[in-house]
């Protein structure tokens, strides 16, 4: 194939390099999703890693390109009618109930926790620590995390208190590093 | 002179003459005939529709045409659906809706789609325009409900309020309640994107109650069963619904009270909603499924046998959305059966599955082109195609004008014979002489491209994934396809040589996308540079473009012809390749 550039217009480069073109990169959707801030690897245990990018199994951005709503709202009720999901069922509120699951990590049994009566993660979260036994002097040593309705493990307190509530559907508090 | 005179008539004549011609198209026409034509008819247009925001300015717009009574906008890129294009984009609205409230007291109608829009935005739309009655907000983000409270306590002749799949942050459902109790002015009232929990319901009532000529009314997942049947009896008048949440345990008063609404309702033509279906509730459609016409059941999570008994209960329907629960069986049924059928969609139940989860395959859409002799509207998504499947859809619908196929493992080829699936859509383009718009998936080709470029001569939209071989590719597509107006490109080895041999076929279009590609920051600069009139955008999250080689190549780019020149709103990753734009750092 030989094709002339009709307008004269001349690329200063060469056209010969190469460079992969399915892009697979991990990493990229943790750069583009500005959302949802992406987390040192070294930070978190790897379960959290595999969670959050268990939605992009290829690595691709928007493909298959079904819209991102048309998504969410089918995953809620794909959830709902796999009634074992261990997480409880996604939009467990929508069913008139605001308790959450809490678990701990390192503790077995998890515990629920009324989301509704908080306005604050300051509440939340010491509410949470009383309920595990954690005091004062070790609270800083530990960081609260949520999973929300598309399956990824954030960091609760990096999003406004609004956008953690509508997308919460259950908390862990972990260890934090570093 | 006097027998120029004498032919030309007084502008009021001209005016009334004008005001028969609605659609944009022959309006610029008109504007086109001679000067005095030109401003006639600029005072006299009363409808806008400006495919891009950027594409022109409010500014712009406003000296243009200055009695402007409904106006309708799109910003961000079709891809945005997909999640390509990042937050912070653009496509904010206040500053249309702040040059608008100055100059058009008397907009009556706003339709937006893929923009950003405020409480600010909303507030000062409820607080300019006295006459306002229609809003529409399709995929629209960035408000509250705090703002829809505004529109509807101001608003008081509102007849639409259109909230399709929007992002609503969703503070209260008391906004509902601030309708006053004057207004009886609805006619279509579209809430299914909210998540509230508490859509104040009883408010949601006395409003249906008070609104004699709502004619279409979609209901959201917090509203339940039960209350379905309320709604329909205070507004037996309804032609379009879309139901709430559409389970409950089975309960014999409950499902009766519930066919009786439905029954009631002569007009209703089209139903949706549908979220957590118990199909042993669906029967209570049946008195009105002989009249509907359009039905979408794409939330529905409900299997084959269960969906074949609805559909079979349709004979007129025209048109089906539907997840692939469907599976062929319920295919061949609905070709069985609905022989008026016009538009079918079907979408991925498990959409990152590697394996196919449902019994849906390519055989389900040839018996529907097959059963279905009016079939024009496609949107299928698959795991297997053979370009023999193709062919025969194409010449059993040569009426096809969209015709969207998501086979979903990206280049996967003919199942049948492992070739690329180029014939295949070859003979789409070539049997569907009025194909408008085409989705291409699978493994193809340069050669796909040729017969696009060949014979897709009305081929207004076209959207590529990881297809071709190389710039001959897009090559064909740019220097072909004479009506093309939006191509969006992703994931294809597309290069400079074709975009820079076809710029100013790029002035002909309204917008080109191509993100993961080959095209070269040196390229994108000398377009910028050569081409004026169009706005040549380079996104990147990562790093400037600029800090590394010139050869190197974008990861994502948006070029759109525009008399606005470049945008002032852009975030720090969109860079303008403008000349007058320095990049700064």
């Amino acid at each position: 194939m030989c094709m002339e550039l009709q307008l004269g217009l001349a690329l200063p480069g060469s056209d010969t390099w190469s460079r992969p073109l399915l892009k697979l990169g991990l990493y990229e959707d943790i750069n583009v999703n500005r959302k949802k801030r992406g987390f040192d690897h070294g930070y978190l245990e790897d379960e959290f890693s595999a969670a959050s990018f268990k939605n992009y199994e290829k690595g691709l951005v928007g493909w298959p390109p079904v819209e991102t709503w048309r998504r969410k709202k089918l995953r809620c009720q794909v959830h709902n009618h796999m009634t074992a999901a261990e997480n409880g069922y996604c939009g467990g509120r929508a069913s008139n109930s605001s308790y959450v699951k809490v678990k701990m990590e390192g503790v077995v049994i998890a515990r629920k926790i009324d989301i509704s009566i908080h306005q604050s993660f300051e509440t939340l979260t010491t509410t949470i620590m009383t309920m595990f036994d954690i005091f004062d002097e070790n609270r800083r040593s530990f960081k609260l995390t949520y999973q929300d309705k598309e399956g990824d493990w954030l960091i609760a307190e990096d999003v406004p208190w609004r956008t953690f509530v509508r997308s919460l559907k259950c908390l862990k508090l972990i260890r934090s590093r570093g | 002179m006097q027998k120029e005179m004498a032919y030309s008539f007084p502008d009021e004549v001209l005016k009334h003459v004008f005001s028969f011609i609605q659609s944009d198209k022959d309006r610029n026409a008109v504007s086109l005939v001679c000067k005095s034509w030109y401003e006639i008819e600029r005072w006299c247009r009363r409808k806008v529709f400006i495919g891009n925001c950027y594409a022109v300015s409010p500014r712009m717009v406003i000296r243009r045409f200055p009695e402007v009574r409904s106006i309708e906008l799109k910003g961000k890129p079709h891809f945005a659906d997909f999640n390509l294009v990042p937050d912070g984009w653009g496509g904010y609205v206040l500053q249309w809706i702040a040059e608008m409230a100055g100059a058009y007291p008397w907009l009556g109608e706003i339709r937006l789609k893929r923009m950003v829009v405020t409480d600010e935005s909303l507030e000062l739309i409820a607080k300019s325009f006295k006459n306002f009655k229609v809003l529409v907000l399709f995929s629209c983000e960035g408000f509250s409900t705090d703002g829809l409270a505004a529109i509807a306590a101001s608003c008081k002749n509102l007849r639409e309020l259109d909230l399709r799949e929007s992002e609503v942050d969703d503070l209260s459902g008391h906004w509902l309640a601030q309708f006053p109790e004057t207004c009886t002015s609805l006619v279509s009232l579209n809430i299914s994107c909210l998540g509230s929990d508490e859509v104040s319901f009883s408010a949601l009532e006395r409003l249906v109650d008070r609104c004699p000529n709502l004619r279409s009314l979609q209901l959201n997942r917090a509203v339940t069963l039960d209350k379905i049947a309320n709604i329909l009896r205070r507004a037996p008048q309804l032609v379009d619904f879309g139901t709430g949440n559409y389970a409950a345990e089975l309960q014999p008063d409950v499902f009766s009270n519930l066919a009786g609404a439905f029954s009631s309702c002569k007009e209703l033509k089209s139903l949706s909603g549908f979220w957590d279906v118990v199909p042993a509730y669906l029967p209570a459609l049946y008195s009105i499924c002989p009249r509907l016409t359009s039905l979408n059941l794409s939330y529905a999570t409900i299997q084959s046998p269960d969906l074949i008994k609805l559909v079979s209960h349709c004979p007129r329907l025209q048109r089906l959305l539907v997840l692939d629960y469907v599976e062929d069986s319920g295919l061949e049924e609905l070709a069985s059966s609905c022989k008026d059928l016009q538009e079918l969609r079907v979408f991925p139940s498990d959409p990152f599955g590697v394996e196919p989860n449902v019994s849906l395959t390519e055989q389900g859409l040839v018996a529907v082109s097959l059963g279905c002799p009016k079939l024009q509207s496609v949107l299928y998504f698959c795991r297997r195609m053979s370009n023999a499947a193709l062919v025969t859809i194409a010449q059993n619908c040569p009426n096809l004008t969209r015709f969207r196929l998501c086979i979903i493992e990206p280049k996967t080829p003919d199942y049948l014979t492992l070739d690329p699936l180029d014939a295949g859509f070859g003979a789409i383009v070539e049997h569907c002489k009025d194909l408008r718009r085409l989705s291409l998936s699978g493994l193809l080709t340069d050669h796909v491209f040729e017969y696009i470029g060949t014979y897709g001569k009305k081929l207004e939209m076209l959207s590529v994934a990881f297809a071709g071989d190389s710039d001959l590719g897009l090559h064909h597509v740019l220097s072909g396809c004479e009506s093309l107006r939006k191509l969006e490109i992703r994931d294809c080895p597309f290069g400079d040589k074709a975009l820079l041999a076809n710029a100013a076929k790029l002035e002909t279009m309204r917008s080109l996308w191509m993100s993961s590609c080959a095209v070269s920051f040196g390229a994108c600069k000398l377009l910028g540079q050569k081409m004026p009139k169009l706005n040549v955008e380079v996104i990147d999250e990562t790093e400037p473009p600029d800090s590394r080689p010139e050869s190197y190549p974008v990861d994502k780019l948006y070029i759109y012809k525009s008399v606005a020149g470049p945008r002032f709103d852009m975030p720090p990753f969109v860079w303008s390749m403008d000349e007058a734009v320095k990049i700064l750092h």
